[in-house]
Formats: C-alpha cells, structure tokens, sequence
C-alpha cells in the first residue's frame, strides 16, 4: 500500500520509495529510507501527510506520498 | 588563516553558531557565479584568526539545487581546513546523516551536538564521549543559543586542528555489502574498476560510487568527462539496471551507520507521540489558515506599533531640523540652494529612511519569531497549496502577506524562503502588491474621478494584481525555479522552541544597520537626481529641468496618455506614493511653493477639484493604472538592491514594472478614448 493510504495513529515501515533519483535521495536525507518506522500523525485525505519518524515531524505532499510505499507495522 | 565551514541540515542551528561566532564581522554576497547566498564571517581566537564559511543549509551533500552544488562542491574539493558538522540533538538519527553522507570525504571533521537541553528535556541520554570514541574524531555536546558554552567550543575547535581528524566510508561500504545480494556486491566492484583512472582529489573511491549510485548529477559529469564514453557506457548501463535502487541501498547503510553509533551511546524513553492540541489546529486545513492570518493580522498590527512612532518622530524631528538648516545657511551667508538641498536630499532622505526601517525592524522581528519558535513552519504547511501553483514554496506566503505593510521591508523578509531563486520569484510578485500608501493613493485618484464607482477599482486592482502573478510565473518561474528542481512537498515541522531573544535581537540589529546603510546611499543618489532636476530658484516648476525634460517628451508620454504632469508625478511616484500626490499638488493646485518629493506633501485640499478640471477620464484612467503597478519607492529599491546583491537584478524587476505599468496605461488609454 501507499503512504496515503495510512489512517492517522497507524505505525508502519517504509518499503520502497518510487520516483526519480532527485526526489529519492530528498526523502532518503529528510529520513525516511527503506525499512524506517514512522507513524502517521494527520491523514485528512486532502491536505499533504504529517508523519513522524526518526524524531521528526515531517509533512509529505499527497501526490508524492503516492509513491512511498509503505507496510503496516 | 584558517577557514571552518559550517556544515548542517537545516534547523540544527547553524546560523546560530555562526552569528554567535562573527557577530559583526560577516559579509554576505554571493558565490562566483552562483545565484546563491555566501555568508562569511571572521573571529580571532588566542592569537589566530579564523574565516568562517556558512554554507547554505541541505539535507544531505547530493546536489539537487543550486544551494546544495554549493555546498557539496566546497565539501568535496577541500576547500576548507577543517569541516564542523552541525546537527540536532533532538533529532540525532536523522541528523546525524549528514555525517554519514560526509564519511569519505578526507577533510579534517569536527561534530557538534546542538540543542542538548532541547534533547535532555525530552528525556534522551547522550553519551558524547562514546560517540567520540566511535568516530574518532572530535565531538562536542552543545547550545548554540547560550553565549556562555562556548569556550568549550573553542577548546573542542583547537583539538580538531591539532590533531586533524577524518571519517571513513569503509562501514558504510560494509553495510551496503551486507544489505545486499552477491550481484550488487559485483557491481560496486565493477564499478570500482570502471573508475579506476579518475582522480579522486580528498574523495575515497567508495564514496564516488555511492554517490554514483545515487545518480548524483555533478559525479555523473565528473565521471563521464574522466573515463570516455566507452566506459561510460558500460557505467551507464550498470545504473539504469539499478535505476533508484541505488539511491535506497546507499541511504538505508548511511542510516544503519547511525544506528550503529547510536546504538550503545544515546538512549531515549519511549514516548507515544501524537499532535499537540495546537499543531491539530494549526496544521488544519480550514482552521490552520484561520490562525496564520490571525497571527499575521497581530504580527501586522505590532509592526504598525513599533513603526507608527518611529515614522511620526522622524518626520517630527524632520520639520524641526529644516528651518534651523535654512537659518544656519543664512548666518553663513550661503546660497539657498545650499539649504535646499540639504533639506531635500540629506535631511529627507535621512528622515524617509530612519522611518521606513520601522517596519524593516518589525517585519524582521516578528518573521525571526515565527522561525525560532518552528511556527513559520506550520504556516508553510497550510499555504503551501496556494503557493505551490506559482512554484513558490508555502514559506512565501508569509513575506508576501506583510507586503500589504511595507514592500520594502517584505523584500527583507523574504530571507526565510531556502533558495535564491526562490527569494528573487517572491521579491518581484512584492513589487506588484500594494503597500497601504498606494492603496490609498489609487483609491484617492479613482474617488475623484469616479466618485462613488471607485470600489470597483479595487477590485480589478485585486484582479489586476493576480493576472500580475500569473504573468510573472511565466517569464521569471522556470528561470529562477527550474521544474525539474522543484520537489512537491516534503518538508520537516521542527519542534517548537522558545525564541532566544538575545541572539535575534542581534541578528536583527545588524541586519537592520546593514540594509540602512545600502537603502540610505540608494536613498540619496535618487534625491540628489531628484533634486537637480526639479529645483528652480523660485519655486516655478516651470523654471525646472524636469519641466523642460517634461515637456519636451510630452510626445511620447501622450502615447501612454500622460501628459507632462501626470508623467511627472509618475515618475514621482517612484520615490514614494505619498511623493506622486504631492508633485500633482504642485503642478495642478501650486499649493505648495518648494518642489519636493521628500517633504511630505499632503493632497491639496482643493486638488481634486483642479484635476477634474484639467485631465480627462481616458488620461486619468490611463495615470490610475500606470499608479497600480509604478516602481513602488525607493526605499524597495534599496532593500531589493540589498537583498538580491546584485544591481542587474533590481533593474530588470524595475524595467519589468515600467513595462506592464506603462502598457498598461497605453491599453486603458486608448481603449478609453475609443469607448468614451
């Protein structure tokens, strides 16, 4: 499934982010590589995600979100 | 000399560290070449001076913008004597990858942990000795806001340069080996192979190919101009096989490299986190916007206070200082001109600044706020789809929004937008929103001529004002933010902080002080041509240069249906709004019997009478619109001339208003006289 898929005060991990090279490695610096924990904070189903992992509160853009995809921890 | 660059993901506190350290001796200008902010700065320590080198802050060193090309390509050639890597200790895995994307890089390194009370008062132990031993380099636990840490800086700074210290990619390497299967572990020596003739200057080999398989644009040049293209290709088709997995291979290592260290040296009480009642509200889509435009509303409304004052006192001081200037003049026995042009262009353009930097200080203030405490975040979040469609990141919407103040001072609060082309997008589409004093200014001229149909020039102003945006986004956008470097959305909501007063109050003072200083000489050189051209010993504008200037391209400004008069006061316009009214008080009502643009001149009582008289409807049409979008004063022009570094720029924003005002005014003319 994808990231904005997720339901707020779901946990999950990272499994793959698609996209081009660019837009990996921003994900990958802001924290979120393969296999990261994170939790969704805010899914409203129109406004960007707000998850937090790794300490961090980070808000993702639903289309990019897209393209995380994610599994249920 | 030795010069420290300063290398951190944004919010670790870099800028901090680095006002602290150079207080006023910093200079910011731009990179050779580059449209990007460089902000250096000095501080002498015992008997050595050191430089230090801001580099614009990113997440990691693959570079993607600008801004980031600058910083990797700094890192990489070595061009500083030692590399002081600034993170979060609050956020100590996410930030700690900056090092991790940094390992392989063969420059003496110093790490320091910032915000350490932020990290002990949400429970987290930092065992920095550990982590010290484990990197084997030297690595500090710091607080960048308390000015009485860093004597310790400086000793961890002295054992740096002692005995320089480096970090190896050789774990990430391994981490990458283990993750992944014996084709990939191929591959990376295949890789190795391929590159065996280029030169890697300060690099390891390995942390070449990660960042090769992480399709990073400047290795990938670099690479391909040093192998040829035969073993380039065979490199090509190795990463197109791989496509982003590269990328993700690389990057969970780096991350697990972190773990490692962190592992046995930090331990933090599990917390279930959730939104704070106020982020659930500040980050709703409906309600969030809701308390941005409250805060802004507050945010204005405290500029006003502290600037009504200052402007009020200057332009007090202003007309108490002219008649002793004229009497001093006299008790010499100096020509009147002499006191004329102190008058008009010393004194004035010394009032009209001080006053103007009222709201400069403000705006630099209350934006300062909203950045230290992690709100400014919170509004880029909500406003990020209005502004997203201009290519602008939700940042922006909060200089653009205190343009409704003062344009001027909003260009210098376009310095929390991360890029330059960024900042120079949202300087031009200031320029177009009206400040209260052209409001007023418009709204004055459209209620003298159109009596009660003058709200429905606000509204075309307002529509006027978008279709603007729109125009701006399609000839300045791509240039100055390039589609293939934007990336949707994802941007970190620091956790809040309490502002350190001290350190802003600084920063802002020395700001303030350095745009005074660039708006002032802007200031003056524009009076004084004011002055030379529309001084007349008696008072007779039409004993003035600007007169006979006026006249003889009368001809020309007809086509924009403004004759001498009203291009005049257009022209006047430029210096300030207010200045636009008082030349039109002059050359229509002779209300006042010294030309000034500085003094200033309220609208003539009697004004709107005199101009109904002389100037049709298609002209004053034409002079409404040309109002809407004129240069908005001369004290924007200095703070954009400040801000962007570069004088090419400020005339191309210039040119750019001349033309659509100017257009402007040709269409609505001639459309007017065909209609009415």
């Amino acid at each position: 499934m994808c990231l904005s898929e997720m339901k707020e005060n779901q946990k999950g991990l990272i499994q793959k982010i698609n996209g081009d090279s660019r837009f990996v490695s921003r994900v990958v610096s802001m924290g979120l590589p393969p296999s990261s924990p994170f939790l969704v904070l805010q899914n409203d189903g129109r406004s960007p995600v707000l998850l937090y992992s790794h300490d961090t509160m980070i808000a993702i853009n639903r289309k990019e979100c897209m393209q995380i995809e994610v599994e249920m921890a | 000399m030795r010069t420290i660059a300063l290398l951190g993901q944004p919010n670790s506190g870099k800028s901090t560290l680095f006002n602290a350290l150079t207080g006023s001796h910093q200079h910011v200008g731009n990179w050779p070449g580059k449209t990007v902010e460089r902000a250096e700065g000095f501080f002498t320590q015992g008997e050595d001076l050191y430089r230090v080198v801001d580099l614009p802050g990113s997440y990691g060193l693959t570079a993607n913008s600008a801004e980031e090309m600058v910083t990797r390509t700094y890192i990489e050639r070595g061009y500083a004597d030692l590399v002081c890597i600034i993170v979060d200790a609050a956020q100590l895995e996410r930030s700690l990858y900056m090092l991790a994307d940094f390992a392989g890089v063969k420059s003496p390194v110093m790490l320091v942990l910032n915000m350490m009370d932020v990290a002990e008062q949400q429970g987290k132990k930092i065992d920095i000795q550990k982590i010290e031993n484990l990197l084997k380099i030297p690595v500090l636990g710091f607080i960048a806001s308390d000015l009485n840490g860093y004597p310790k800086f400086f000793k961890t700074l002295e054992r740096a340069i002692e005995k320089p210290a480096m970090i190896s990619s050789s774990r990430i390497r391994k981490f990458v080996e283990e993750n992944a299967d014996a084709k990939n572990v191929s591959v990376i020596e295949k890789l190795e192979s391929l590159i065996e003739n280029l030169k890697l200057g300060i690099r390891e080999k390995f942390w070449m190919i990660s960042k090769l398989l992480e399709n990073d644009s400047l290795v990938c040049f670099e690479v391909r101009n040093a192998v040829g293209e035969e073993r380039w290709s065979e490199i090509q088709k190795i990463l197109d096989e791989r496509g982003t997995d590269g990328g993700l291979l690389t990057g969970e290592a780096k991350y697990r490299f972190v773990s490692e260290i962190l592992r046995d040296a930090s331990s933090s009480c599990e917390k279930t986190m959730s939104l704070s009642r106020f982020d659930k509200i500040a980050t709703h889509r409906i309600w969030g916007k809701f308390v941005a435009f409250f805060i802004l509303v507050i945010t204005l409304a405290v500029s006003m206070m502290i600037a009504v004052p200052i402007i009020a006192g200057c332009f007090g001081l202003q007309s108490v200082a002219e008649p002793l200037v004229v009497k001093m003049c006299e008790s010499f026995g100096w020509w009147p001109s002499v006191a004329s042009f102190i008058n008009s262009v010393i004194v004035g353009g010394l009032a009209v600044t001080v006053a103007m930097m009222g709201f400069v200080f403000a705006i630099l203030v209350t934006f300062g706020l909203m950045e230290d405490t992690g709100y400014l975040a919170r509004s880029s979040y909500v406003f990020d789809s209005w502004l997203s469609r201009l290519g602008l990141h939700g940042k922006a919407f909060m200089p653009l929004f205190s343009g409704l103040a003062c344009t001027g001072g909003a260009v210098c609060g376009t310095r929390v937008l991360d890029t330059r082309g960024q900042r120079l997008f949202a300087m031009v589409l200031l320029w177009s929103i009206p400040c209260g004093a052209k409001v007023s200014v418009v709204l004055f001229l459209a209620s003298v001529f159109f009596g009660s149909a003058a709200p429905l020039f606000g509204v075309i102003y307002v529509a006027m004002i978008f279709a603007s945006f729109w125009l701006s986004s399609k000839l300045f956008g791509n240039k100055l933010m390039p589609v293939n470097e934007r990336v949707g959305m994802i941007m970190e909501l620091p956790p809040y902080h309490k502002p350190h007063w001290k350190i802003l109050m600084k920063t802002v003072g020395r700001n303030v002080w350095a745009i005074f200083k660039k708006a002032i000489a802007v200031i003056w050189l524009v009076s004084l041509i004011f002055w030379l051209v529309s001084y007349s010993k008696d008072g007779n504008v039409e004993h003035s240069v600007l007169y006979t200037i006026g006249n003889a391209i009368e001809p020309f400004t007809q086509i924009f249906g403004m004759r001498w008069q009203l291009f005049i006061s257009y022209i006047g316009g430029i210096f300030s709004k207010e200045a636009s009214l008082g030349v039109m008080s002059v050359v229509f009502a002779s209300t006042n019997d010294a030309f000034s643009l500085i003094s200033r001149n309220e609208a003539g009582a009697n004004l709107g009478e005199m101009m109904r008289a002389v100037v049709s409807l298609p002209e004053a049409l034409a002079f409404i619109f040309a109002s809407m979008f004129n240069v908005p004063c001369v004290l924007t022009m200095g703070t954009t001339y400040r801000e962007t570094h570069s004088f090419k720029w400020l005339l191309a924003i210039a040119g750019y208003y001349f033309a659509i005002s100017l257009g402007l005014a040709f269409v609505v003319y001639h459309v007017a006289l065909w209609v009415l």
